[in-house]
């Protein structure tokens, strides 16, 4: 199953709930093209919600490194909600939990972008 | 091809990521023949994915002319994988770490990691003729995987 991606807002927070698989190509640039295109209509605060996704590759942790960057870049935040306890082991391995603030509770995550 | 009891599977493709649908379903293919559970196929498609993709972009340059060929065997308390391809060669040890802080925000150079983190043993030689030849193997413990019928 390849990633779908649903948006939703709530205030000046965007939330992207994805779900199914983050991995080298569509999966990464369907992630991509959503964040450039609510960064250039002016959002700057995001919440990616991976409660629904299994499964990430290497190439789909690089892209959500991308989107960090690319969000800070932009003068924004983007934060991680819902991890599933696979891709918290893989954030894990490759020391990005030190990068990226996880939170399991929406309206605690809410409250730190406000 | 058994080996054992068990089948052992091959499979050599052209140097494209459309290539890699069949990986992932000869990758199904043995996950049911090992009867491997859930968690234990998580991480052989992840790694097996990691080592081809690498294979494919990092050996062979993404050059269709060129194969990358994956087996799949099981002796019944490990799992062995080999990804041959037919580039010029890397030292594992060369890859730059990116645990280190200085690559952590970089958007590529996690395969390998996973890899290691996950087999419990990763060899890598050049073969003969050229290309190289990651090995992984894994043990399998408990409920991992079951007898062969």
């Amino acid at each position: 199953m390849s990633m779908v991606l649903n948006p939703r807002r709530l205030d000046d927070v965007v939330i992207l709930d994805l779900s199914g698989r983050i991995t080298m190509g569509e999966g990464t640039l369907i992630l991509r093209d959503r964040i450039q295109k609510l960064l250039a209509a002016g959002d700057r605060k995001f919440l990616l919600n991976l409660a629904d996704v299994d499964y990430i590759d290497s190439s789909g942790l690089g892209e959500l490194v991308t989107s960090f960057t690319t969000v800070r870049n932009h003068g924004g935040q983007l934060k991680l909600l819902n991890l599933t306890r696979r891709v918290q082991d893989l954030l894990q391995i490759t020391k990005l939990l030190t990068v990226f603030e996880v939170f399991n509770n929406e309206a605690e995550a809410l409250k730190t972008l406000k | 091809m058994t080996s054992g009891g068990w089948r052992s599977f091959e499979l050599t493709i052209p140097s494209r990521l459309e290539e890699m649908e069949a990986v992932h379903a000869l990758i199904a293919e043995a996950v049911e023949e090992y009867s491997l559970n859930s968690e234990m196929a998580h991480w052989i498609e992840l790694t097996i994915s990691e080592s081809m993709i690498n294979a494919i972009q990092h050996g062979n340059k993404a050059d269709p002319a060129k194969q990358a060929t994956l087996r799949i065997s099981s002796s019944g308390d490990a799992i062995e994988i080999i990804v041959e391809d037919e580039g010029k060669g890397f030292t594992l040890d060369k890859i730059a770490d990116p645990t280190d802080k200085a690559n952590l925000l970089k958007p590529s150079g996690r395969g390998i990691l996973i890899i290691r983190s996950f087999m419990d043993e990763v060899d890598l030689s050049q073969r003969e003729g050229g290309g190289s030849r990651l090995r992984m193997v894994k043990k399998l413990r408990g409920d991992h995987g079951a007898d062969p019928q």
